[in-house]
């Protein structure tokens, strides 16, 4: 969870910039930089945790029955032959040495080659930042809508929009991402006409119309979004029962002025932690998302990968989805501690 | 999952490209609507047609001589490079870059005449050392020596410059149609790195590839005849199910291999074409007969016996398929038409079980995968119906990856597949000769080794067409496959589209003939 990243900020004792000094810095330049040498600790845990996750799809993968040689051969290939494409790919050595040797390549960014002869880095050049954009437009969207619902349930706590709000985000929460996929390509493509059904790609590999993107972005964005308006919702309840909110309430200022200034900042940080946990999600979602709508992202990728027991390719999408998940993380857990300073 | 490489791997074994001198022209089968198939207007020049290929992210490959688990990729490599040979519909080989091809009287060594005019895409015409070297390539690939059955390296020579010999370890009456299998040309000395730039002699020209999409543009200078469209763009698609809703949409123009349950979807649909592909895709259940419980005969004939085969075209191939008579090879022009369609009897089933003295007290495992659409469903409906018969099968559904390492070919009783099925001798070769690598139901008759030994031996085409008769009784009486019927290919077309090619498997790649109404 994002909320035990950095458990302990603003304690002096935990500062690794403390020590580090033989001058007591002024106190703002210490802070900064004792924030910097946490960020660079959480990001140090994190590769390492990184690393662990990757030795597991290494092993993971290993374990499985079959490997890339047998999962990708032809049925003419005799046993001589299977061995000789087991040796090309270098499944006969320890899957501990093969982990190490693509390890060794990843600070240059080579993430190896695939079963098929396919760099893995071309293979994921075009397709991870597809995907990214394809969850990145959804978690931003997801941010609006679940702030926009929440506050304007919470302007009125039990009111007709917070009750038509909790209970829609409830329902649309509990509809997984290809239901709502399907049922989005029927109604506003199928029957309507309205939006394209499928991603189609021009000669560079990106979509070739924008319009392409609206029915995976909803599709993702939709179960999400109900989601984080009921976190968003709790958080603003809470914070609307602090001492300063009730201040600024009695000193008469008007209900959107109270819910701006004075509740959604306190409650900001939950509502972070909340997307960014979705982040995750988005970024698995899309996977099943990106199937229903052809949509050329890592998804497609990473499936077959799976299929082809091609070690590489799905260390490869690990990485990189990882690298992601971990700024998104990061940048949630800075949100919430620059908040929480900046009201003490 | 619909799709994965092996259904696409035999799909593909078999390269039924279709014939584009033969094969158009020759009527839309047994297309329910439209004229995607046939069509006696006046084709029209000119369009680009945008087709749905299945294939996946992951599998991408420009090799022409490589591993082709993508159907998408196989689409774009046939259009851009010729084969020696293609399908066809009778006889079941037709001419592409190889004009015409005559045998030695021992049937071992075999001419084949390249193609007057034929040129690369560079302007540079193909000569014999072109195909040599690409035959050789295709021979030293890992699958090389089934590709090219029983012709060494060695053995593939030039005779001038428009003459390629092949000699054959033995004689062989069928060797054209081995030739179907990917002989792709590409230009004398490519390099493996320079593959993915090699220029093509195909009725089209590379434009753009890109992560399993690609565009191509007609070649004005084919030798092969006027190809009508200006381009064709291919887009890859990991499922059938947004392909067929990408057709539906109006996005693509054709959904290639859109399978049964597409079909039945676009049914309500007037502007959509469905065209049928007959002998498509066999998928046989396969009885050990080296040993185990149905090493006995009389065990194998009594569960060809109690399979209900309409029941089985209706409910796993929702209707789109033909009743089948346990011979593969149902699309040869010599397939055994006489031979009397077995049907349900379970009274003589339970008769030959007690016979054989078969423990019905057992129950006996079929191995399975999901590796193509309706192969699962087959063998739960087919355990369903053995039961009746008293025989007790518990179905087990295994990823594919440990299907093809664990079971197939050691398993007693598993579901297979294969994609090519216009060619008795394809089988005979590959799964049923003793000793033949791929022999799935470890089956050895020395009856039908002789036949079919002597049929590849006769140059004569009546008197090897009665050879190929009497394997097909042989394997009709003893083999261990059981065949029940046969799979349609369904592709789906817009109304505007003609001219598409009927032939099965890979049949359905052959797009140089089709255009578009205006």
């Amino acid at each position: 969870m994002a909320g035990q990243l950095i458990p302990d900020i603003g304690e002096p004792a935990a500062l690794p910039a403390a020590s580090a000094g033989s001058r007591p810095a002024p106190p703002v330049a210490a802070r900064l930089a004792a924030r910097a040498g946490l960020v660079v600790l959480v990001v140090l845990k994190r590769a390492a945790l990184l690393a662990t996750l990757l030795a597991v799809v290494f092993i993971g993968v290993a374990l499985l029955p079959g490997d890339a040689a047998s999962a990708t051969s032809e049925r003419g290939e005799s046993a001589a032959d299977l061995a000789r494409r087991r040796a090309r790919l270098g499944l006969d050595r320890p899957v501990l040495e093969r982990f190490w040797d693509w390890m060794s390549g990843l600070p240059t960014g080579n993430l190896g080659t695939s079963a098929h002869g396919e760099r893995v880095s071309s293979m994921l050049a075009t397709a991870f930042p597809n995907t990214l954009v394809l969850s990145g437009t959804a978690l931003v969207l997801t941010a609006l809508l679940s702030l926009a619902f929440a506050s304007g349930a919470a302007l009125r706590p039990g009111g007709r929009l917070d009750r038509i709000v909790g209970g829609a985000s409830t329902a649309v929460f509990a509809v997984p991402e290809f239901v709502v996929a399907v049922g989005l390509v029927l109604v506003l493509s199928l029957w309507t006409g309205w939006l394209p059904a499928v991603t189609l790609t021009d000669g560079d590999g990106t979509p070739a119309s924008w319009t392409m993107l609206v029915l995976p972005v909803l599709a993702l964005t939709i179960p999400q979004a109900g989601w984080n308006t009921r976190i968003a919702r709790a958080a603003l309840a809470d914070e609307a029962r602090a001492p300063h909110v009730e201040a600024a309430v009695l000193d008469g200022l008007p209900p959107h002025r109270v819910m701006l200034w004075h509740v959604l900042p306190g409650a900001l940080p939950t509502i972070a932690t909340g997307l960014a946990t979705s982040s995750g999600v988005l970024l698995g979602g899309a996977v099943a998302v990106e199937t229903i709508f052809n949509y050329p992202g890592v998804g497609a990728v990473l499936a077959s990968a799976v299929a082809d027991r091609d070690t590489p390719v799905i260390a490869g999408v690990t990485v990189l989805a990882g690298a992601a998940i971990t700024v998104v993380l990061l940048a949630a857990d800075l949100l919430r501690d620059l908040m929480t300073v900046g009201r003490r | 999952m619909d799709l994965t490489r092996r259904r696409l791997l035999w799909a593909g074994a078999a390269l039924t490209t279709a014939s584009v001198l033969t094969a158009c022209g020759s009527g839309a089968g047994d297309q329910p609507a439209g004229s995607a198939g046939g069509g006696s207007a006046k084709p029209r020049k000119g369009g680009t047609l945008r087709v749905g290929a299945l294939g996946r992210a992951s599998a991408v490959t420009r090799d022409p001589h490589g591993v082709q688990s993508n159907e998408s990729d196989y689409l774009i490599i046939s259009l851009v490079y010729d084969a020696l040979t293609v399908p066809g519909a009778r006889p079941n080989t037709a001419p592409r870059l190889a004009a015409s091809w005559e045998a030695s009287a021992d049937l071992r060594t075999w001419k084949f005449r390249i193609a007057k005019g034929a040129k690369f895409h560079d302007g540079s015409p193909v000569t014999a050392k072109d195909v040599v070297f690409s035959l050789k390539r295709l021979r030293a690939t890992p699958a090389g020596a089934s590709r090219l059955p029983g012709i060494e390296a060695k053995n593939i020579t030039a005779e001038g410059t428009d003459t390629v010999v092949l000699v054959s370890d033995y004689a062989n009456a069928e060797l054209p149609l081995l030739t179907r299998l990917t002989t792709f040309v590409i230009p004398d000395g490519t390099s493996d790195k320079d593959i993915a730039k090699a220029p093509g002699t195909g009725p089209f020209k590379l434009d753009w590839f890109r992560d399993g999409n690609a565009r191509l543009v007609r070649n004005d200078s084919w030798y092969g005849g006027a190809v009508h469209l200006d381009a064709i763009e291919v887009k890859i698609f990991e499922s059938p199910q947004a392909m067929a809703n990408a057709l539906l949409a109006g996005q693509i123009d054709v959904a290639s291999n859109a399978g049964a349950i597409a079909a039945r979807t676009a049914k309500t649909r007037g502007d959509v074409q469905t065209v049928r592909r007959p002998n498509d895709m066999a998928m046989p259940i396969v009885m050990r007969t080296a040993d185990g419980p149905f090493a006995d005969a009389r065990v194998r004939e009594a569960l060809r016996l109690a399979v209900d085969r309409e029941a089985m075209v209706k409910q796993v191939l929702s209707g789109y398929g033909s009743v089948a008579n346990d011979i593969l090879g149902t699309g040869d022009p010599a397939y055994a038409k006489q031979i009397p369609q077995r049907a349900r009897d379970l009274a003589k089933a339970r008769q030959l079980l007690k016979e054989a003295g078969f423990d019905t007290s057992r129950t006996y495992e079929l191995y399975t995968t999901e590796d193509i659409s309706g192969l699962a469903e087959s063998a739960t409906l087919f355990a369903t119906q053995v039961r009746e018969a008293g025989v007790r099968i518990k179905v087990v559904k295994q990823e594919s990856a440990v299907f093809w390492d664990k079971t197939w070919l050691k398993g007693d009783l598993y579901t297979t597949y294969w994609g090519t099925n216009d060619s008795v001798v394809f089988f005979a070769s590959k799964t049923m000769v003793s000793g033949s690598a791929q022999n799935e139901a470890g089956w050895k008759d020395t009856a039908f080794d002789t036949a079919y030994q002597k049929a590849i031996g006769t140059a004569d085409a009546a008197r090897r067409t009665q050879l190929l008769q009497k394997m097909q009784q042989i394997e009709y009486d003893s083999s261990g496959y059981l065949l029940w019927g046969m799979a349609d290919g369904v592709d789906l077309a817009a109304a505007k589209v003609h001219g598409l090619p009927t032939l099965p498997g890979y049949g359905r790649v052959q797009l140089e003939k089709a255009w578009l109404a205006s």
